[in-house]
C-alpha cells in the first residue's frame, strides 16, 4: 500500500491506501489485537470477581523479568525497524546485521520467559493451578509462540531479503512488540 | 535513511518502560494503587502509540493514527474500568 493519499485514491483504495506497508499485514495486526485484547479484558473481568486470589497469584510473578523483557523486545523492534530502513536504501548487509540483532534479542526474550516458566514449575504452579495462572500461561504462552514465529520469519527474510519481505517481517515483529506492551502491565502490574 | 526518528522512538520506549517499572516499585495504599494503575495503563498506551506511529509508520496517515488512538484508548479505558470494578467488588 502506498503512504501517498493521492496515489492511493487513484488506486481506488480510499483511506485503506493510506496504511503504510502491506494491507494483509494490517488485517493480521488488527486481528491479533482483537484476540489478545479480548483475552486481557476477559482476564480483568474474571479478576474483578476474585481480586484477592488474583493479587496473591500475581505476587508470585517476576515483575523484574517482565520489565527486562519489555526493554529486550522494544530494542529488538528497533533492530527490525533499522533493518527495514537499511534495506530501503539497498544496504543489504547492514539490514541482515540488524535482522540478526532482532532475532538474537527475540531469543533472549524466550530465555527469560522460559526461566519464568521454570521457576513457576519449581513451585508446583501449572496452567490448572488457578484462574489467574490459566490466563497467565495461555496469554503469555500464545504471545511467546508469536515470538518463536517472528524469529523464524526474520530468519527467513535474512535469507530472502527482498525490500517487501523485510518490511512485512518487521511489521509482524512490531505487532508482537505492541501486544507485549499492552499485555505486560495488565498481567504483571495491575495489583 | 530515516533512522533518527527510529532512534528517538527507541529512547522514548526505553524511558516509558523504565517509568512504568519505577511506578510499581513502591508498595502503596489502595488510593495510590488506583493512581498507579491509571498511570501504568496510560504509559502502556503511550508505548503502543510510539510503536504504531514510528515503528509501524502510521505517522504518515492522520486518519489511521487517530483511529488506532481511539481503539487503543477505548481498550485501556475499558481495562481500567474493569480494574476499578475489582476494587469495589
Amino acid at each position: 500500500m502506498s503512504g501517498d493519499p493521492d496515489s492511493a485514491a487513484d488506486d481506488g483504495w480510499g483511506v485503506l491506501g493510506e496504511l503504510p506497508g502491506d494491507l494483509m499485514m494490517w488485517v493480521l495486526i488488527v486481528s491479533e489485537l482483537l484476540v489478545f485484547g479480548g483475552a486481557l479484558l476477559a482476564f480483568l473481568a474474571v479478576r474483578a470477581g476474585d481480586t484477592a486470589a488474583f493479587a496473591a497469584d500475581q505476587a508470585l510473578l517476576d515483575q523484574t523479568a517482565g520489565a527486562v523483557n519489555t526493554i529486550v523486545l522494544v530494542t529488538s523492534g528497533y533492530c527490525a525497524a533499522m533493518a527495514s530502513a537499511a534495506r530501503n536504501v539497498d544496504r543489504r548487509d547492514t539490514a541482515r546485521f540488524w535482522l540478526y540483532g532482532a532475532m538474537a534479542l527475540g531469543c533472549v526474550f524466550l530465555i527469560v520467559k522460559s526461566a519464568e516458566y521454570w521457576s513457576k514449575a519449581q513451585l508446583g504452579i501449572g496452567i490448572e493451578t488457578s484462574p489467574f495462572f490459566t490466563f497467565y500461561y495461555l496469554v503469555t504462552g500464545f504471545h511467546a509462540l508469536h515470538v518463536v514465529a517472528g524469529i523464524a520469519i526474520l530468519g527467513a527474510v535474512a535469507r530472502f531479503d527482498g525490500e517487501r519481505n523485510i518490511e512485512i517481517a518487521a511489521s509482524f515483529w512490531h505487532m508482537v512488540d505492541l501486544i507485549w506492551v499492552l499485555l505486560f502491565p495488565i498481567i504483571y502490574l495491575l495489583g | 535513511m530515516p533512522t533518527r526518528g527510529l532512534s528517538q522512538a527507541w529512547v522514548t520506549l526505553a524511558i516509558l518502560s523504565t517509568a512504568t517499572t519505577l511506578l510499581t516499585v513502591q508498595p502503596a495504599g489502595i488510593e495510590a494503587r488506583t493512581f498507579t494503575a491509571a498511570a501504568v495503563l496510560l504509559l502502556a498506551g503511550l508505548k503502543a502509540r510510539v510503536i504504531l506511529s514510528r515503528y509501524l509508520g502510521l505517522h504518515t496517515s492522520r486518519f489511521w493514527m487517530r483511529t488506532f488512538d481511539l481503539v487503543i484508548g477505548g481498550f485501556l479505558i475499558l481495562a481500567f474500568g474493569l480494574y476499578l470494578a475489582g476494587r469495589t467488588a
